[in-house]
C-alpha cells in the first residue's frame, strides 16, 4: 500500500508545478514509437503532459489521472503487468519505472519486440528531469519537456526564495505528514520519500527519522510534538479528512497543537486518487 | 460412501477434461489468435517444419508464452493435489492439506527473506537473481517439513498428531515472522511479497520450469506406487502394520514426496490454496477412497482445475490478470459445495 504514496507525493509536486502549461500538442515524426502503453501513475501524467495523450494505447491501474485515460484499457498493477495482456494491445513501447515487472514478463515483451524503459522510480529532482527529458525525446517533443523543466525550476527558485524571506523572522517549523486512507491509521512519510522532500520544499522540517512510510502510535506522533500537520487522505477530502483523524486518534486532542487549524490551504490536485491537501 | 464412477469412466472423463483445458491454455489468451494459425504454432514447436504467412507471431505466444505457462499450470496442479492425497492420507483428517507440515509457510518464509533479504543486502548477481526466490522458497518448505518431522518422532516411532500439532506451531512462528518482514520491508519489497503470496502462473519461462517439471514427474511415478499402504493406513496405523506395511518408512516418504513437491510449486508458482485440500475430496465425492484411483486421478483433476482457473485469471480482466490464488477458490467452492450436498442427500 505504501509506494503508490510516494508516486502520489512524487506526481503531486509535479502536478502542482507543471500542469498549468502542459496542453499543446506536439508534432511528431514517424520513426518514434507510436503505440505507447504507460505503466506508472506518475509517468503517465508526464506522458500526457508532453502531448503523448493521443498515442496510448494502454494503461496500468495506477494511471487515473487525468479523467479521460480511464476510458483506455487497463493492463493491471504495475508490479504484475502480463505479457500476453500488453501484447494484445500492439504496443510498440511500454514504459514504466523501475517498479515494473515482474522481470520474467518483461524480458518476454522485448523478445516480441515491444521497446520496454525502464526510467528511475528515485523521488529527486535530477531523476525527474532525466525521466522528463527522456520521455520528451521518445515524444518527438523535446523542446516541450526542456520547457516543462525550465519553469519547474523557475517556480522551485521562487518558492525557494519565498521560503529565505520567510525564515527570517520565523524559524522552521516541525511538520509530519500523514498519508491516510479514509481516516485510517495514517502513516507517517519518513525520511527520503516524496513526502520528505515537499516538506523540505515548503520551508518546514520532517520530525520523522525513519525511513519510508510507517504507521506511528498516538504517542509517538504526540512525541515528536509537531507545529504542522499535512494530511492528505486517499478517499476524504477537505474537512472530513480532518474529522477523521481524532476518531481515529481518541487522545489526540490533549496534545499541543493537534487539530488547531492554524492555517488550512486546500491545493487540488490532479494525480492518483485526487487527495486534499490540509495543513492544520 | 455411494461412487457416482466407475474408474475407467472417470478416467476417460478426466483425460479428456485435462487436454481439452490444455489445448484452451495454448490456444486463448488476450491475443486473439486465429485456431488454425495456434494450431500451426503448435506443430512447428514440435519440431515439424511447416510453411505459413505471419507466423513468427503465434509461434511467440504460443511457444514463449503460453506453453510454459500451461507446463507450469499442469505441474502445480498436479504436484499440489497429489500431496493433498498424500497428507490427508497419512493423517487421516479431511482437513489435512500439503500446508500442514509446514511446507506452505516455510517455503513463504523463505521468499520472504529472499524478497526483504535480497534488497537489504542489496541484491545478488545477475546470473542468481531469478534462481533466488525458488531456491529459498524450496529450502524454507523442506527445512520446516524436516523440523516438524522430527518433533513428531520419538523412540523411534513418529507420531501423527505431535507431528501435525507441531506443524500448526511452526506455521504459526513462520507467518509472525513474514509478518516481522512485512514490516521491516520497504515499499516495494512489501508489493512484491504481496503478490508473491497470492500466486501466478505469469511470467512463467523455461528456465524456472524444468526443476519443478522434474520434481513433478518424479511425484507423479512415486505416491500411485504407495497406493495400497495408504488404502492398508485408512484403517489405521497397528492395522496397516499388521497388514504387512512398513508405516515409518511410509510417512517419512510420504512427507519427503510433499515437502518436495509443494516446496517446487510454491517456489514456481507462488502460494496457490485450495486445490491440494478440495481436489482430493472431489475425486473422492465422485470416485470413492480407494487410493489406487484416487491418486492418479486427483493429479488429473488438480492440473485442470489449476488450468481452467488459470484461462479465467488472464481473460475475465484482459489485458489485466487476476491473481490465481483467488480464481481457484472461487471457481472449486461452489462445485465442491454442491458435491457435498448432493452426496449428503
Amino acid at each position: 500500500m505504501m509506494r503508490p504514496h510516494a508516486r502520489l507525493l512524487l506526481g503531486l509536486c509535479a502536478g502542482l508545478f507543471f500542469l498549468p502549461s502542459a496542453f499543446a500538442a506536439q508534432p511528431s515524426s514517424a520513426d518514434l514509437p507510436q503505440r505507447w502503453v504507460s505503466a506508472g501513475g506518475a509517468l503517465t501524467e508526464w506522458v500526457v503532459a508532453l502531448g503523448g495523450e493521443s498515442k496510448l494505447v494502454g494503461v496500468d491501474t495506477t494511471s487515473l489521472h487525468p479523467d479521460s485515460l480511464k476510458a483506455l484499457p487497463k493492463i493491471g498493477y504495475q508490479r504484475q503487468l502480463s505479457a500476453e495482456g500488453i501484447l494484445s494491445l500492439r504496443p510498440n513501447i511500454l514504459v514504466g519505472t523501475e517498479e515494473m515487472g515482474p522481470p520474467p514478463v518483461l524480458s518476454q515483451l522485448r523478445t516480441a519486440g515491444v521497446q520496454v524503459e525502464v526510467l528511475s522510480a528515485e523521488p529527486d529532482l535530477p531523476t525527474l528531469k532525466s525521466n522528463l527529458q527522456q520521455l520528451g525525446k521518445l515524444l518527438g517533443s523535446e523542446d516541450k519537456a526542456s520547457q516543462l523543466i525550465a519553469s519547474y525550476d523557475q517556480q522551485l527558485d521562487d518558492q525557494h526564495r519565498w521560503v529565505e524571506q520567510a525564515q527570517q523572522h520565523q524559524s522552521a517549523p516541525g511538520v509530519l505528514l500523514l498519508v491516510g486512507n479514509g481516516g485510517s491509521k495514517p502513516m507517517v512519510a519518513g525520511v527520503g520519500t516524496a513526502g520528505d522532500w515537499l516538506i523540505k520544499q515548503a520551508g518546514g522540517r520532517n520530525l520523522a527519522t525513519h525511513t519510508g512510510y510507517k504507521v506511528f502510535s498516538v504517542e509517538a506522533m504526540a512525541g515528536l510534538n509537531p507545529q504542522v500537520l499535512v494530511v492528505a487522505d486517499r478517499e476524504l477530502a477537505g474537512p472530513a479528512a480532518l474529522q477523521a483523524l481524532p476518531r481515529c486518534r481518541p487522545c489526540s486532542n490533549r496534545t499541543r497543537c493537534w487539530l488547531r487549524p492554524r492555517l488550512a490551504a486546500k491545493a487540488d490536485c490532479w494525480i492518483w486518487t485526487r487527495p486534499c491537501w490540509w495543513v492544520v | 460412501m455411494r461412487v457416482f464412477l466407475q474408474p475407467r469412466p472417470l478416467f476417460i472423463i478426466l483425460s479428456v477434461l485435462c487436454f481439452l483445458a490444455f489445448w484452451l491454455s495454448l490456444a486463448l489468451g488476450p491475443v486473439s489468435l486465429p485456431l488454425v494459425d495456434t494450431l500451426r504454432a503448435a506443430i512447428r514447436l514440435t519440431g515439424i517444419p511447416i510453411q505459413g504467412d505471419n507466423l513468427e507471431q503465434a509461434e511467440l505466444i504460443v511457444g514463449q508464452i503460453r506453453l510454459p505457462r500451461t507446463l507450469l499450470g499442469l505441474a502445480v496442479g498436479a504436484v499440489l493435489a497429489l500431496s493433498g492425497v498424500a497428507m490427508q492420507g497419512l493423517f487421516r483428517n479431511p482437513l489435512a492439506d500439503p500446508g500442514l507440515v509446514g511446507v506452505s509457510s516455510g517455503a513463504a518464509l523463505g521468499a520472504a527473506l529472499a524478497i526483504v533479504g535480497g534488497s537489504f543486502f542489496g541484491g545478488l548477481p545477475d546470473a542468481f537473481e531469478p534462481y533466488l526466490l525458488s531456491l529459498c522458497a524450496g529450502i524454507g518448505g523442506l527445512a520446516v517439513a524436516a523440523m516438524v518431522y522430527r518433533l513428531g518422532r520419538h523412540n523411534g516411532q513418529t507420531s501423527v498428531a505431535t507431528m501435525l500439532l507441531a506443524g500448526i506451531a511452526l506455521t504459526a512462528l513462520a507467518s509472525s515472522t513474514i509478518g516481522l518482514f512485512t514490516y521491516l520491508a520497504d515499499d516495494a519489497t512489501l508489493r512484491t511479497l504481496t503478490f508473491w503470496n497470492l500466486g501466478s502462473l505469469n511470467g512463467a519461462s523455461y528456465v524456472r520450469l524444468w526443476p519443478l517439471l522434474l520434481v513433478c514427474v518424479v511425484i507423479i511415478c512415486w505416491l500411485p506406487r504407495r497406493a495400497k499402504a495408504l488404502n492398508a493406513l485408512l484403517l489405521g496405523e497397528s492395522e496397516a502394520r499388521h497388514l504387512g506395511v512398513e508405516v515409518e518408512s511410509l510417512k517419512r516418504e510420504l512427507i519427503f514426496c510433499t515437502a518436495l513437491g509443494v516446496g517446487a510449486a510454491v517456489a514456481a508458482a507462488g502460494m496457490i490454496g485450495f486445490i491440494g485440500l478440495i481436489v482430493p475430496h472431489l475425486v473422492r465425492l465422485l470416485a470413492g477412497p480407494d487410493h489406487r484411483v484416487l491418486l492418479p486421478a486427483s493429479a488429473l483433476a488438480g492440473a485442470s482445475l489449476l488450468l481452467f482457473a488459470d484461462l479465467f485469471a488472464r481473460l475475465v480482466l484482459a489485458p489485466a490478470e487476476l491473481p490465481i490464488g483467488i480464481v481457484t477458490a472461487f471457481l472449486g467452492a461452489p462445485f465442491f459445495l454442491y458435491l457435498l450436498v448432493r452426496g449428503r442427500s
